[in-house]
């Protein structure tokens, strides 16, 4: 605990100057990065197969008419199978049209075909659109169309120069968040494993300070895993229409606040201050190997509508590229160490208190 | 000319806003915007690739801590005038 002696000004320790810095830099790139261009939705999405198709795509941050250019345009059935459009004509910057002649067979077979738009513009860069059209299958099969499925004809694709954040289907914007609501996350489980470590050290040692330390990073650690909750309902409630959709993810994070409030309950209902430490101290640590399963594994066993999911989630696969990492490991740093600074104000004014 | 703690800004806002207040007033506010959301119409809030889902998730985590901020300011504020007192 840092001793400052009356009217003199103490100095903010250096990392705290680099958690404001931190912090800043995360606000301002994670807002003024724009995102790849993208395809937002197409018309029609349905269509049978053995016809010719007229597709409206709408583009999302995209330039198809200024930046001019050559626009390609597939429909992919499955790996490089696909379909190119036999013509593309742009309307505006946000609007084109694509019109595919549907072969009526197709290489595998299946109830009804989904189809991913491919569109890649020569500054603009690649995106795609999966699943955008269904297509059922030709009542006649015509066996010479199948020459139309070419699987070498998405060659020579464009990345847009500069920098931006990768523009993902349905999440778009909202990718942003990865910044601001994941970190919440993060700095509540380091937190609560802080706290658990001084409940550790007070079972060993049973200094009282090592007490109050414990509970102070347990309380900021509720105060970050309820910003969490709050801020994944209000995303969920905007994307999947419910506030709470009674996915895993939401559960299981539900319940890990519930022990760690329980625990506050519990801590407030003891009178004797040794009795509190010591009861305070073993369920935290309890509470702590409980939240592993809770937020690390039974997620992973069942399906989630959380994005990252299925499979392992951990920093992985295209919901986190490398322009992203740039912006999200300092987020995760800086916000630690802005609930590490909440907790050490919390525990010394508690010191403060208790020695008044 | 002697400052009057009572009609100092902060002693205003300190003796006017007790902490129930400023709990109940937040929370308040915060039902508020989260039915005003539920209520206006949710184009609003998807418009622009959701961008304002980001602005929201932000503002609440900034609104939260520095509410935080506030309550442990007074707490210690408190804690202080009673030390000088004894």
């Amino acid at each position: 605990m840092q001793q400052t002696d009356g009217k003199t000004s103490s100095s903010l320790a250096a990392w705290k100057w680099a958690c404001i810095a931190i912090l800043i830099y995360v606000f301002v790139a994670g807002w003024i990065v724009p995102l790849n261009p993208g395809i937002i939705q197409v018309s029609p999405s349905k269509a049978v197969a053995g016809t010719q198709v007229n597709l409206k795509v709408e583009g999302y941050n995209s330039a198809y008419k200024s930046a001019g250019g050559e626009i390609r345009a597939w429909l992919r059935l499955s790996g490089d199978t696909v379909l190119q459009a036999t013509q593309v004509e742009v309307i505006d910057d946000r609007n084109l049209n694509a019109t595919f002649y549907i072969p009526s067979v197709f290489p595998l077979r299946q109830d009804a075909y989904p189809l991913a738009l491919v569109i890649d513009h020569d500054q603009e860069g690649t995106s795609v659109l999966p699943n955008s059209i269904f297509i059922t299958p030709a009542s006649t099969p015509d066996s010479a169309e199948m020459h139309l499925w070419t699987t070498n004809k998405i060659a020579h694709v464009h990345k847009k120069a500069g920098i931006q954040f990768p523009f993902r289907n349905i999440l778009a914007e909202t990718i942003r968040n990865t910044y601001f609501h994941v970190p919440m996350w993060f700095t509540m489980i380091i937190l609560f494993g802080v706290s658990a470590w001084y409940s550790l050290r007070y079972y060993r040692q049973g200094d009282l300070t090592d007490d109050s330390r414990s509970i102070a990073y347990v309380r900021v650690g509720l105060l970050f895993g309820l910003l969490g909750i709050v801020t994944g309902m209000l995303w969920a409630k905007n994307t999947w229409n419910a506030y709470w959709s009674w996915d895993v993810k939401q559960n299981m994070s539900a319940i890990a606040l519930l022990i760690y409030a329980a625990l506050m309950v519990m801590r407030s209902s003891v009178e004797d201050d040794m009795q509190k430490a010591r009861l305070t101290a073993g369920y935290n640590m309890f509470a702590f190997v409980l939240l592993i399963p809770l937020l690390f594994i039974v997620p992973r066993m069942t399906d989630s509508l959380h994005p990252g999911n299925g499979g392992n989630p951990a920093f992985g696969g295209e919901d986190l590229d490398n322009t992203m990492r740039m912006v999200f490991y300092p987020a995760v740093i800086g916000f630690i160490l802005l609930g590490l600074w909440i907790s050490q104000l919390v525990f010394r004014f508690e010191q403060v208190k208790r020695h008044a | 000319m002697k400052l009057d703690k009572s009609s100092h800004i902060y002693g205003l806002i300190q003796s006017a806003m007790r902490l129930r207040t400023l709990l109940s007033a937040f929370i308040v506010f915060w039902l508020g915007t989260l039915s005003a959301q539920g209520y206006t119409s949710p184009d609003y809030m998807r418009s622009i690739g959701k961008i304002y889902v980001v602005a929201g998730v932000c503002l609440i985590i900034l609104v939260t801590l520095l509410t935080y901020m506030v309550i442990l300011d007074r707490k210690i504020s408190r804690l202080e005038k009673r030390q000088k007192n004894e």
